[in-house]
Formats: structure tokens, C-alpha cells, sequence
């Protein structure tokens, strides 16, 4: 496979080469020229004109003609107020005629918004803009990486350090109880569902909007509960041919810092020799002698073999590489663009990684004044290894507590195939051997494909009528080998070979037919928008398993003695009617209102089709008379708004009832039989959001000062959730729509951005504070507790916030039998257990959720993002880091790596265990004499996850004789400010209203890398 | 290309992309599954609903020794010191430090009321079926025995437990019923396993072999009165067993073969089949077998067993000899790959050759002739003593056995001698626990399980690796003769009451 890539880099290195070829000499001339404005074709004057880092320069008569004296090697900066900025590489020309471009983001910036774009001084709801511009060069893999730090209220946190995955996007909180969190993505028109999946270059994106209240995504209706992403992806200039070359290498580690630190082996086994002896002290009250102490453990300074297990399945200097060429043409009436791309993330997990090649096409143009056409489309193929990852069960999990007393080789070479499982200690497959032997790989094949027609007709209506298709076809395989050891005891090698073979086909296809009206009348400007969409998916897949392999050489199901297989099909479709109108009166009076009916496939006979309607206001205060006098006043816009989103993010058939084969044998025959899976709910309907946002847009000073303020209140109602049910019924749990959710917040964006002299500087500031509360469940059932017993539970109650961290409150350590029977009673307690509190008085410590109190609360106060930037001659600079601050997490990794029965290697910490009432150790880590009461669900697991994390310094360097090369050094999730003992404080394992939970999984990297952007 | 008047084109267009997606876009159902609300209406939809009820019976059956054997005297663990894993939940039912929490007990509740459902949905939807009538009886009698046999299982582990017998229409409704005394609970049981007497046949044809018959109802029917101490109803249900055919087969080891399945002893067996891909296997001996055993026991390359519900010293120690039944039931070690004698009994009744890896063919016996035999034993001594006829059915089963007849003895020795010979005629076929609960009271109960504990903690069946028992490992109070109610269902209603004790 990476053959095949490596052809394609060393194309793209060709490339670079040769763009070395061209030297230029310096030698003094005349240039002269005209600029004209792109829009109209009109001769600008008073155009600055600068040769760049010199004081030399002019300006344009009002022909907009100019002459100037230079070298060959300089460069021309040409400005004027109104226009972006230009700069031109004089070489061997004498006649450098320039169009200039008129600064759209400073007079009238147009934002994408659902099914259409809006002036942003227009804009009544709250909508940020990501400015990919900051943001662009970091090493990243996937999209959702451009969204960290960068608006108020959209929280993304990268909760492994999986290659190539796909960050966790919330956008203002946690809304749903049963339905998830996740926004809608909208890849140019198409709404792709809750995922951005993995096969869009970051490099390929225009721009990214996040429509944050339910004014702006009401228009996606059952879609929009959860916010909304559109994502443009760019296309060609007018007028213009331009060939970009970008290629960044960098190296991966886990710091040593964020490393988990476990006993060595001598250490071990010193811990195992003493928790034997004591456990004789204890239970039987006397000294013990060296030969009761297993011998494997009676002399710990004679342990042979040290292995750091984590250490040994780390990657070291893992490589991230990625290679983009785009190529865009706008000539006439025609405009394409056309670019390919390359990554390859090596894990920092040995034997994992990330491939993606991708390429993208788009044409666009105007077949006459009144039609335009275009069509996008863009391929992607991925292809993964993987490992799994997450969970004290899986390889890093192993890695913790695997005997460290073990070689990773024998002496001959070969793997030691088999780590612990004797000596009482667990036994697992050797970590490294399998990351190593273990065939695992998915292959992703995408396509998506978007084309438009769009007719002008009467001057002020506009027809388009737009196809969207996705494809994606994923394969994935699992191969283990028989010279793997099982995990447990008594698991040595050869176990049974396995193999699991999954394919699924999904096909997603939209169609949009949208009408617009635009019509300025003097003082009133009014545009409305009427259409119909419908969309549907259907997902089919053949999964497979074959078990034991007469050997492990052929690994096809063919070959396996036992095969197991299955396919399945699944679909959704959704009909829906949009409206929007929006008027403004004096470009100071703002209204908009939309409107959306639609009906969808998931829902019940009884509840098909939901109604989400929204209006919005604004008052550009900054226009009328009266502030006029404040000339240091830019722009002052108070908005508000309301409207009603959906969220139909259940799965399918939820309010059906089916049934599984259930099958049995009589008479020796084989007969079918069938058992009910479900409770059916022919009434599951909508769950719907009612959302208030109230906002203000200050810009000062000719827009250096920025500042964005918005307070929010959303309620999620009727919420599609799996109940708690008694058993009774026949069923654990049965989907309803019950509940209700409050999510209020306020956002701050603060910017500046100033220049003196050469150097130009930038800052933004964002934070958010939300609020979350449960204000209702069910009086009956009015709690949804997830979790167990022995890791930890999430609880969502009325009048707390989703799924707080619940357990016993840990007080101490017992030290002595009189401590215990002076203590409210906990059965079997015996000294160097936990002391829990008898939080419903009762005077026992029930061995249940009874005296459970919350004991975490995994939401953070306030999430934030700073951005500096700045550039000063060729240098340029930028900043940010992502902060989080109060919030706990649970982790549970600690259940296991401080399990005392010995059964695994322990951290370090492990030492200062309870040993005796004269040897109580740190007062946290319990006695290793007996399991009860330590590793129930309890405070002494919660740890403050607050942080800030420097995610990204870019330093960069312009060539401007080089064409504008620039070269750029960057470190990604350089220093991470944290009392949080975990490898990531962002980690999120269970998810949904789930948070809070670490039980180990792949870690975060930090990132050196060196890039290179070439314009030709 | 010029547009004279576009609106009229595009207003078509969009009117065909509209007609294109009318309402029945919005029709989608699992293409991979059958719906409810269309199933239950004819004859074969109904006997493929009854199918999957008795396919139920696997999984329950496959965990019950659990409960009913590793409880007790008769069974222990290999401690695995180097996986406390299943400390909280099976090592707790070993050691009696069961608590509303135990995951065991939770799946033990969880499992009977999961099969419920199917019981009284397609006994509910019987009630408007337009088959053939002698079918829907049939039907009928099969659903109404197992409801009674679940029944009877849950008053005997919990007590006072809730009735439902109604498909219910909404999730809340759940919330509306609460436990029921226990003499309710047997009206229940009693009144399904009447119905499932008068209208069950006494056999079916050989393809239909294994489904419930008259003689099981009545044996059942006949264990529900023994345990009710109602003697009379006892002896006159099970003399109603005597005539319909069964009879002890010579060999005591032929009772468990798979070659030899659904035989002359056997009553009511649930069904299993391995040496196929069907899924219908069982695994009994995987669950039992030592588990350090790497294919000295189960014949495949480095094969382990779970180490569960191994043979106690005690029940070893019980047989006479001479008892032919011993080394059918219980092999006391076995040797390992070294050649080494490995002193780690096991079960070995459900340990047959087998060809693929993980699906044995044995069955499970829930009701077989010699339990009849016994239970008829033992209610004709208690009601009149050891009569002849309570020594004639006794001494039945201890000369298939190689044993000499009993004599001689008076009644409360004659009820030791039944009760023991219960205890190895049907050793580690889960009736054990129910045994010492019927021929006990809790406090009896509680000294005799106290004085095995006693002697296990002094003299361990298998090895500890170094690890001394816990002070509250073996401690029985008479409360513990019920389980407790599961935990999860007490934090759902709370209305649910809790047994005393826990």
C-alpha cells in the first residue's frame, strides 16, 4: 500500500524542485503599470504602492496608472483603502498591471447560512465564523481540528489521540438526553448527518460556519436541535490560474510527562511479597516466614526482567506527513478548480496509522446571464490500522497492568508470548506481539457529489434546484492469530484463531429545490426563500466471522473450521417544506423568520410530521442619527431571537416492535422460533427544542475591537429516550418520549487586531459558559443512571445537571477494627479499606447504590480559546490554546492499576498503600488484604480535569522572492497546564450524557513539524 | 438557449420532483426483522413463538447450577487467584456474601421475566386465535406449564415475587403491580400446571419429541405439592406418573449420554444439539471443567474449563461404596498434559466427546423418573412413614446404583436417607438448593450450611494459592435462604419491597 503513495510524494517533490530552478538577479529598472478594480473593471486611484520592506513608493493617478523604480527581486505591495491588499514579484517585468479585489469582510462579509448566505452586518442569530485563515497550517488530519479554540459556545475536544480521527463537536452543551449531542454537518449544501467523517481535506476548506441558535437552524429542523456546521469547500478565483503546492512532515511522541507510570518488576514483585505476608499478619495474627511467600516473590531483588509495557508500544518520532496540490482556473465564464491530497499519520501506538489519499474536482459556470450550472465532486480513500484502544481491557489498558516482570523477547528472539497468567498474577497476550501479529485494518471509499442549476429569471427570482449524493463503501478486517495468547488466566498460546470481516455500502442522496426572491425598494430590502427537500440513506452490510484456522497463514472465512455471517439493511428518509423571510428597513430594522414542515421515516404512525418555526430580530443601533456622534463606534447591533429545533437522531425502527430468531431443537430437527426484542411506541414522536438567544455585535474603531456577547436559553422537550422499565414488562429498558432538558449560557468573543509599522498583531479571546440542567424526567422513573457498581455511575436527575458523576463519598481509611465498629456499619469491612459516609443516615453502609451521592460534576464552569497572532516583515507567528476549567473526571483506569489484589502491576503510587494502622501510606490507596470496599464507585476516583493546552504554535517565514513561498515550523499540543493525572484531560470515554469517564485509552501526541506553501 | 417564460418550466419541475415523493417515502420498517403486530396469527406463527419460549429455557437452564448447586454443599471453585473478576458476583454465591447488588441475581431475575413476556403475549394473542382448536390447546398447555415451571422457580428463590400474566400495553404500567403473597403465587402455579394436565398428551411423535407432555406437568405439579407439604395431592399427582410409560434405563451413565437423548427416564429435558453450526449447542462442561485442565479434559489443543461448580470434598465423601453413580458424576482429578495427577474434581456427567470446539450436544435434565421415584418416597414417609411402598420406590433407585436396598429405618432416618439419596441420584442437576430449602427450616438451614462451611474452611477442596479466607466467607443467616431482590429493580420502583435481612 505505501508504495502506491509513495509514487505520488515523490511527484509533489518533484515539483518542489523545480520550482528551485528559477533564480532571479537583481537589477535596477522601471515598472509601470494600471490598477483597476475586479469588480467593475474601473482604474482605482490613490492606490499605495510600496516596494516592499523599503521606504520607497507612490501612488496611482486618477487613471490609476503608476510608474516606479525598483530591482528585480522586489516585491510591489499595492493598498488602498476598501480593497485587499496585493503584492506582486516584480522579476523581469516592466508592465505589472493589477486588479484589486474590494475587502468584502470590511464593508459587507457574506456568511453561508442554511440554504443560502446573508450579509453579516444582516445576520439576527447567533452565528460564528471559524477564520480558517489562523488556522490552516497545523498538522491535522481531520477537519473538526480547525474548530477548536475558534468560537464561543463550540466545544471541541480531542478525546483520544486515535490517527486520523474524527474530534468530538459540541455546541452548547448537552441538549439530549437519549438522541445524542452531535451537530448536523452541511458539506456544501448537503447534510451529511452528525459526523464529519474522514474523508474531507482540511486543506479543500473554504470556510466554516456554526449556526448555533434556533433561529439559524430551525431551518434544518429535526436536524438542528444541536447546532449546525456548514462547511464551503473552496473553489477557483475569478480571473485567475493558481497552483498551490503545501507539504508539512512532523514527528509524534507522547511526552514523558503524560506518560502512566507503573512499578518495575523489581517493584512488583516486592509489592506481591508483601501483600502475602500481610494478609497473614492479618487473617491469621502472626509473622509470617519467608517460605510461606510464593517463590516466585521471596527474593524481588533477584527479579530477572523490567519491562515498561507502555513504554515498548509507543512509537517514537511517529511520522505525520501530508502533500496538497491544488490547481484552480477561473477564465471567463468558466471557473475549476482541482486539487489532490495526501496524508499519512503513523500512530504514536506502534503499528497504527492513518492513510488518506484524496482528490476533488469543481466546475462552475455561467452558460448565459440567466443560468449557471456546477458541479462538485470529491474522492476519498482512506485506510486505517487499528488497534483497540480504549478500555483497561484493551492495549493500552494492558500495557498499565501487564507483569512487568516479563521480557518482551525470549532469549532466542522470539516473542515471549504469553505475560503473566501464573504466579497469580492476569495473564495477557504480550502487547507488543500483538499490535505487531494482529491483522487490522479499515479501508473507507468515499464519494461525495453535489451538482446545481441555478436560474435567474424577472431580475429578482432565483431557481436552484441541487442533487447531493454520497457513497461510501468501508471494509474492515480482523485477523488474530493462533500464537496469541488469550487474556486471563490460563490463556497461553495456541488459542483459537479468529477472524472478523465487516463491509457495509451507504448510499445518501438529497435532493433541494429552493426559490428566491431579493428585491431592494429604497429603504426596504426583502428576500424570501421558499423550498422543498427530501433525503434519504440506506446502509447495508455483511458482517462475518470464522473461528479457528487449521493455520494462520490462509485468513479467509473459507479456511475457518466454524463461520458465522449475517447481513443487514437499514434506512431513513425525511420530506420537509422550508420558508424564510427576512426584511430590513433602512439597514438598521432587521427581521427574519423561517419556517420548516417535515416528516420523517423514524418516528411513529401517530407523530410522522413536526412543525419548526422561528423568528428573529435586529437593531443596528450604530446606523441611526443619534449615533452618529460616536465616530469611534464601528458597527452596534442588538439582536434577538426564538425558534423550534428537532432532534430525530434515534436510529430507525425505534417505534416498532420486532422480533428476534430465538431458535430451538425438538425431535433432533433444527426448528425457527422467535422471541420479542422491543416494546413497541406507535406514539414516538419529535423531540424539540425551544431556544432563546438574545445578542449584541460591537466593532470600535474602524473594527480593530471586536466584541461579541449572546445568552441563550434552550429547552429540549419530549426527549427519545431508553427508560429504565421494570423487568416485569419482559424488557430492561423501552424508548419514550419523556423529559426535559435546560441548557442556558452566555458566549463572549473578544477581538483586536492592530498594526504598527511592519508589524501587525491579532488576538482573540472566546469563552463560554452553559449551564446544564435536567428540569424533568419521569415522575415514576425520575432518574437515568448508567454505569456499574464497580466503575462508576452517571446519574441524570431533575434539578441537576446530566449525568454527574454518583458513589460513595470517601472519608479516609480505616486503621484499626475500633475505627470500623465505632463507624456506621459496612459489612465485611476490615482495616485499610475505604471509609464511606452513611449519606442517608440509616446507619449502615448499604453494599448498593442506596448510600450513593453525587460525587463529580463533569461539566465544565466555563470553556474558553485564546488566539494571538502577528506578523513583522516575513515573519509571522500565531498562538492558541484551548482551555477548560472545573470539571471532574472519573478514572476508572485506577480500579484496575491500583487494584490491590495483585492480580496486575501497579502504578507507582501503589507503594504508599495502607499497610498497617503504623504504616497507613497516603491515606488514599487502600490495604491489598481484600477487594471489598475499594473499588465500588467512590470520591477517591474523581479528579479536577481543568486545563489549559498550548494546542498549536506555528512560526512561519515568507519568501516574497520565492514566489510567496512560506515556510512554517509548528508544534501541536505542546504544553499541557493540568493537575489532571491522566494522559488527556479532554478524554471522554462513555460519552453522551455519559462524561466524565477514563479508563485509559490512545493517547494525545505532541507534534513537531515542518511545512512548506509554494504558489506557482 | 433563451427562456421565453421559465417560471412555467421550473414550476413543472419542482411539481415532478413533488410527486416523485409522496407520503409513502415515509414508510420504512427493518426489512431484517418481523413486527409484532403482524406475528401471532397463524398456526406456525404461533408454534415459532412457542419455539423461542422454550429457547429460553437454554440459557436459563445453562446458568442455573449457579443458584442451585454452587450454593450449596454439593459444589465449590477452583480459587483463581491470579482473576478475583468474578469476586463481587460468583464468588459471592460460593461464599454466601450475596447482596442486592450481585450481578448473578440481577441476571437470574431479569432472565425468568425476559421469557415471561413471550409466555403471556402468545397466550394472550391464543385468546383470539382461529386455528385448529386441539392445536390452540396444545398451545396453550405448553405456555401455562412453563409459566407455572418459571413461577415456581421464582417464589422458591425470592418468595413473595410479582404476578403478571398480561402482555402489557405502555412501559407504565410496570410501575402498577407489586409482589404477591406466596400462597397467590401458587394458586398460579397450581391452576397453569391443572390446564397444562388435562390438556397435554402423555407423548407426541418422534419429530416433535421434547416439548412438554402430561407427565411432565404432573411431575411438576407433584413437586409444587411436595414443596407445599400437601402429601396427599403430592402422592395422588405423581402416582398419576406411574402408569404413563417411564421407567429407570439400566445404566446410570446412559441417563446422560447424547447418543441416548429424550430416553425412557427422561421427563421433560431441555433440548440442546452441538456438532453444528446452528447454534443450538451447549457447553456445560466448558463452564465446569478445571480450568487449568489446557485439554487433558476437554479434548481440544490447550483447552481450559471455567474451574465452576466443582465437586466438594463433602459430596465426594457421601457416596457408599460401591455407588456406580459416583465416577459417572464426578471424576476426582484428572491427569495433565505433564502426566502429572492434577487433584481438581470435576463434574464429569455432561462430559461426552463432542467434535467441534464449544458445542457439546448434552442435554439438560430438568424432570427425569428417579426424581419422581424419590419425590413419591419421600411424601408417602412423610404422610405415613416409610411404608413399603415409600422403600420399593427408594430402593429403585439405590439398585440401579449397585447399592444394597434400605430397611429398617424410622421416619426421620428414612427422610435423611431420601434426601441424601436425592442428593446423588440427582447430583448438580440444580435441585440441591431447593432440596435443603423444602426438607429444612431457615434456621436448621443456616447451622447445616454453617457446619459445611466449616469444613470447607478447614479442609478447602481445591488449592487457595496462598490466600486465607475472608471472616465473612461461609457465613449463612437464616434470612439468606431467600436471594434478595435485585437492586436495579428496588431503584426503578421504589415501591418494591426488599426481603428481610438484606
Amino acid at each position: 500500500m505505501k508504495q502506491n503513495y509513495l509514487i505520488w510524494r515523490q511527484i509533489l517533490l518533484l515539483l518542489i524542485a523545480l520550482s528551485s530552478l528559477e533564480h532571479a538577479y537583481a537589477q535596477s529598472k522601471t515598472v509601470s503599470g494600471k490598477v483597476t478594480a475586479a469588480e467593475d473593471g474601473a482604474p482605482i486611484p490613490g492606490v499605495n504602492i510600496l516596494v516592499k520592506n523599503t521606504e520607497t513608493g507612490t501612488v496611482t493617478d486618477v487613471n490609476g496608472d503608476y510608474t516606479i523604480s525598483v530591482e528585480d527581486d522586489a516585491t510591489l505591495v499595492f493598498s488602498a483603502i476598501g480593497f485587499i491588499t496585493q503584492e506582486a514579484v516584480v522579476n523581469e517585468r516592466t508592465e505589472i498591471d493589477i486588479t484589486l479585489s474590494s475587502d468584502v469582510k470590511s464593508l459587507s462579509e457574506v456568511v453561508v447560512i442554511g440554504y443560502g448566505s446573508q450579509r453579516k452586518a444582516d445576520i439576527t442569530s447567533a452565528v460564528s465564523v471559524v477564520d480558517i485563515e489562523n488556522v490552516k497550517e497545523r498538522p491535522i488530519a481531520n477537519l473538526t481540528s480547525l474548530m477548536q479554540g475558534q468560537a464561543p459556545g463550540v466545544v471541541v475536544r480531542q478525546t483520544t489521540g486515535t490517527p486520523g480521527e474524527e474530534l468530538e463537536v459540541s455546541i452548547r452543551g448537552i441538549s439530549s438526553l437519549g438522541a445524542g449531542s452531535n451537530p448536523l454537518y452541511v458539506i456544501d449544501g448537503f447534510p451529511v448527518g452528525t459526523s464529519a467523517g474522514q474523508y474531507i481535506n482540511p486543506a479543500d476548506i473554504e470556510s466554516i460556519t456554526v449556526l448555533k441558535d434556533a433561529a439559524s437552524t430551525a431551518i434544518y429542523g429535526a436536524r438542528g436541535s444541536n447546532g449546525v456546521i456548514l462547511i464551503t469547500t473552496k473553489s477557483a478565483q475569478a480571473d485567475e490560474v493558481r497552483l498551490t503546492f503545501n507539504a508539512t512532515y512532523g514527528v509524534q511522541n507522547i511526552p514523558d510527562s503524560r506518560r502512566t507510570q507503573m512499578m518495575n518488576g523489581v517493584e512488583f514483585a516486592q509489592f506481591k511479597k508483601e501483600s502475602f505476608e500481610d494478609k497473614i499478619r492479618y487473617f491469621e495474627g502472626r509473622e509470617p516466614s519467608i517460605e510461606e511467600v510464593p517463590i516466585d516473590y521471596r527474593y524481588p531483588e533477584q527479579t530477572p526482567y523490567s519491562t515498561d509495557w507502555l513504554d515498548e508500544i509507543l512509537n517514537q518520532n511517529a511520522s505525520f506527513q501530508n502533500y496538497n496540490v491544488t490547481l484552480g482556473a477561473g477564465k471567463g465564464a468558466i471557473r475549476s478548480l482541482v486539487s489532490v491530497g495526501y496524508l499519512n499519520q503513523e500512530g504514536a501506538v506502534i503499528e497504527t496509522g492513518f492513510e488518506r489519499f484524496n482528490a476533488r474536482a469543481n466546475i462552475y459556470g455561467d452558460i448565459n446571464e440567466n443560468i449557471a450550472v456546477g458541479w462538485n465532486i470529491v474522492g476519498a480513500f482512506t485506510r486505517e490500522q487499528f488497534a483497540n484502544t480504549a478500555g483497561r481491557d484493551a492495549i493500552i489498558g494492558k500495557a498499565l497492568w501487564a507483569d512487568p516482570r516479563e521480557p518482551v523477547y525470549n532469549e532466542d528472539g522470539t516473542f515471549n508470548d504469553y505475560i503473566g497468567g501464573h504466579d497469580g498474577v492476569f495473564g495477557t497476550s504480550n502487547p507488543v506481539q500483538e499490535l505487531k501479529e494482529m491483522e487490522r485494518n479499515r479501508n473507507n471509499t468515499n464519494v461525495l457529489t453535489n451538482g446545481f442549476l441555478e436560474f435567474t429569471f424577472l431580475q429578482d427570482f432565483t431557481f436552484k434546484s441541487s442533487v447531493n449524493a454520497r457513497l461510501i463503501n468501508f471494509r474492515q478486517k480482523e485477523f488474530r492469530p493462533s500464537f496469541l495468547a488469550g487474556q486471563g488466566f490460563d490463556q497461553p498460546p495456541p488459542r483459537e484463531a479468529y477472524l472478523r470481516e465487516y463491509y457495509s455500502e451507504n448510499v445518501n442522496i438529497s435532493t433541494d429545490q429552493v426559490l428566491t426572491y431579493t428585491k431592494g425598494l429604497g429603504d426596504h430590502q426583502v428576500s424570501a426563500m421558499v423550498g422543498y427537500s427530501a433525503q434519504e440513506e440506506t446502509v447495508k452490510g455483511i458482517s462475518a466471522s470464522g473461528d479457528d484456522f487449521p493455520n494462520d497463514i490462509v485468513r479467509f472465512l473459507d479456511a475457518a473450521v466454524r463461520v458465522d455471517a449475517g447481513s443487514s439493511e437499514e434506512s431513513w428518509s425525511l420530506l420537509a417544506y422550508i420558508g424564510r423571510l427576512n426584511y430590513s428597513f433602512k439597514d438598521k430594522y432587521l427581521v427574519s423568520a423561517s419556517y420548516r414542515r417535515e416528516g420523517s421515516s423514524r418516528f411513529g404512525a401517530n407523530n410522522k410530521w413536526g412543525n419548526f418555526p422561528a423568528v428573529s430580530v435586529g437593531w443596528r443601533l450604530s446606523e441611526e442619527p443619534f449615533m452618529r456622534d460616536f465616530t469611534w463606534l464601528t458597527d452596534l447591533k442588538l439582536r434577538g431571537s426564538w425558534g423550534v429545533t428537532g432532534n430525530n437522531n434515534i436510529g430507525n425502527y425505534r417505534s416498532l416492535s420486532t422480533l428476534n430468531a430465538s431458535n430451538y431443537i425438538l425431535g433432533s430437527n433444527f426448528v425457527s422460533g422467535q422471541v420479542l426484542s422491543s416494546f413497541p411506541n406507535v406514539n414516538l414522536g419529535w423531540e424539540q427544542s425551544n431556544q432563546v438567544n438574545v445578542g449584541m455585535d460591537l466593532s470600535l474603531l474602524d473594527n480593530k475591537l471586536t466584541f461579541t456577547a449572546e445568552y441563550y436559553n434552550k429547552i429540549t422537550n419530549d426527549m427519545l429516550l431508553p427508560i429504565e422499565i421494570p423487568v416485569i414488562s419482559g424488557f430492561q429498558s423501552a424508548f419514550s418520549n419523556i423529559g426535559k432538558v435546560e441548557n442556558k449560557g452566555l458566549e463572549l468573543a473578544l477581538g483586536y487586531r492592530t498594526a504598527v509599522n511592519e508589524l501587525n498583531l491579532y488576538t482573540n479571546f472566546n469563552i463560554a459558559f452553559n449551564r446544564n440542567k435536567v428540569l424533568e424526567i419521569l415522575g415514576e422513573n425520575d432518574e437515568i443512571r448508567n454505569g456499574s457498581f464497580y466503575s462508576s455511575y452517571n446519574v441524570s436527575v431533575p434539578g441537576r445537571p446530566i449525568g454527574m458523576i454518583h458513589g460513595f463519598r470517601m472519608l479516609g481509611i480505616f486503621n484499626t477494627e475500633d475505627e470500623i465498629a465505632a463507624w456506621p456499619t459496612q459489612d465485611g469491612a476490615i482495616p485499610g479499606v475505604y471509609k464511606y459516609e452513611d449519606t442517608n443516615g440509616d446507619g449502615v453502609i448499604s453494599y448498593d447504590t442506596e448510600d450513593m451521592v453525587e460525587i463529580g460534576n463533569p461539566h465544565p464552569k466555563f470553556v474558553w480559546g485564546f488566539s494571538l497572532g502577528g506578523d513583522y516583515r516575513q515573519f509571522d507567528l500565531n498562538l492558541l490554546i484551548t482551555g477548560a476549567q472545573d470539571y471532574d473526571i472519573f478514572r476508572n483506569i485506577e480500579a484496575t492499576t491500583l487494584n490491590m489484589d495483585g492480580v496486575f502491576n501497579l502504578l507507582q503510587a501503589g507503594k504508599n498503600r495502607w499497610r498497617s494502622a503504623d504504616s497507613p501510606g497516603n491515606g488514599i490507596i487502600a490495604t491489598s488484604n481484600t477487594w471489598k470496599w475499594e473499588r465500588e464507585s467512590n470520591s477517591r476516583y474523581v479528579f479536577d480535569g481543568s486545563h489549559a493546552w498550548v494546542k498549536n504554535i506555528t512560526l512561519g517565514y515568507t519568501m516574497p522572492d520565492w514566489k510567496n513561498t512560506r515556510v512554517y515550523f509548528s508544534v501541536d499540543n505542546l504544553l499541557l497546564i493540568s493537575n489532571y493525572p491522566g494522559n488527556n484531560p479532554e478524554v471522554n470515554q462513555r460519552g453522551g450524557i455519559n462524561p466524565g469517564f477514563d479508563d485509559e485509552t490512545y493517547p494525545v501526541p505532541r507534534t513537531f513539524s515542518l511545512g512548506a506553501v509554494l504558489n506557482f | 438557449m433563451k427562456m421565453k417564460n421559465p417560471i412555467i418550466l421550473y414550476s413543472l419541475l419542482l411539481g415532478l420532483t413533488l410527486f416523485s415523493c409522496g407520503e409513502d417515502y415515509l414508510e420504512k420498517t427493518d426489512p431484517t426483522k418481523l413486527v409484532a403486530d403482524n406475528f401471532y396469527e397463524t398456526e406456525t406463527q404461533v408454534a415459532q413463538a412457542l419455539n423461542g419460549v422454550y429457547s429460553q429455557l437454554q440459557g436459563i437452564v445453562s446458568s442455573q447450577w449457579q443458584y442451585n448447586e454452587f450454593t450449596t454443599d454439593n459444589t465449590t471453585l477452583h480459587f483463581n487467584i491470579g482473576d478475583r473478576g468474578q469476586g463481587p458476583s460468583l464468588e459471592a454465591l460460593e461464599f454466601w456474601q450475596i447482596n442486592p447488588s450481585t450481578s448473578n441475581i440481577n441476571n437470574l431475575y431479569n432472565s425468568i421475566y425476559e421469557a415471561m413476556v413471550n409466555i403471556n403475549t402468545t397466550l394472550a394473542k391464543l385468546e383470539n386465535a382461529t386455528f385448529d382448536e386441539a392445536a390452540i390447546q396444545q398451545f396453550e398447555g405448553q405456555l401455562k406449564f412453563l409459566r407455572a415451571y418459571y413461577y415456581f422457580h421464582l417464589v422458591q428463590y425470592f418468595g413473595e415475587v410479582i404476578i403478571i400474566t398480561e402482555p402489557l400495553e405502555t412501559p407504565s404500567e410496570a410501575w402498577s403491580y407489586a409482589r404477591q403473597p406466596v400462597d397467590e403465587v401458587y394458586a398460579l402455579i397450581e391452576s397453569d400446571l391443572n390446564t397444562a394436565v388435562s390438556s397435554l398428551p402423555a407423548s407426541y411423535e418422534a419429530s416433535e419429541t421434547g416439548r412438554v407432555t402430561k407427565g411432565a406437568a404432573l411431575s411438576l405439579l407433584g413437586k409444587v405439592y411436595l414443596t407445599k407439604k400437601e402429601y396427599d395431592n403430592a402422592i395422588n399427582t405423581l402416582t398419576q406418573v406411574l402408569p404413563l410409560g417411564y421407567a429407570l434405563l439400566p445404566s446410570y451413565a446412559d441417563v446422560f449420554d447424547p447418543q441416548n437423548k429424550n430416553h425412557q427416564e427422561s421427563i421433560f429435558d431441555v433440548q440442546f444439539q452441538g456438532g453444528n453450526e446452528l447454534g443450538e449447542h451447549s457447553d456445560f462442561i466448558y463452564t465446569f471443567a478445571p480450568r487449568e485442565s489446557e485439554g487433558a479434559v476437554i479434548d481440544f489443543p490447550g483447552q481450559n474449563g471455567g474451574g465452576w461448580n466443582v465437586p466438594t470434598l463433602d459430596i465426594i465423601a457421601a457416596y457408599e461404596e460401591g455407588d456406580l453413580r459416583k465416577a459417572v458424576s464426578i471424576q476426582e482429578g484428572y491427569t495433565n498434559l505433564a502426566g502429572e495427577w492434577v487433584p481438581v474434581p470435576f463434574i464429569n456427567k455432561y462430559h461426552h466427546p463432542h467434535t467441534i470446539r464449544g458445542r457439546t450436544d448434552d442435554n439438560w435434565p430438568v424432570i427425569r423418573y428417579a426424581d419422581v421415584l424419590l419425590m413419591l418416597s419421600e411424601a408417602i414417609n412423610e404422610q405415613s412413614g416409610p411404608t413399603p411402598d415409600a422403600y420399593d420406590y427408594l430402593n429403585q433407585v439405590r439398585q440401579r446404583a449397585g447399592l444394597a436396598p434400605l430397611s429398617g429405618l424410622d421416619q426421620e432416618a428414612f427422610r435423611s436417607a431420601v434426601l441424601k439419596e436425592r442428593r446423588l441420584e440427582l447430583a448438580f442437576e440444580n435441585h440441591r438448593w431447593f432440596d435443603l430449602k423444602r426438607t429444612m427450616t431457615p434456621e436448621a438451614l443456616a447451622a447445616f450450611m454453617n457446619a459445611y462451611g466449616a469444613k470447607e474452611r478447614s479442609n478447602p477442596t481445591t488449592t487457595r494459592g496462598g490466600i486465607p479466607f475472608s471472616p465473612a466467607d461461609y457465613v449463612f443467616e437464616p434470612y439468606e435462604v431467600l436471594f434478595p431482590i435485585p437492586a436495579d429493580q428496588i431503584v426503578i420502583n421504589e415501591e418494591l419491597t426488599q426481603n428481610p435481612g438484606y
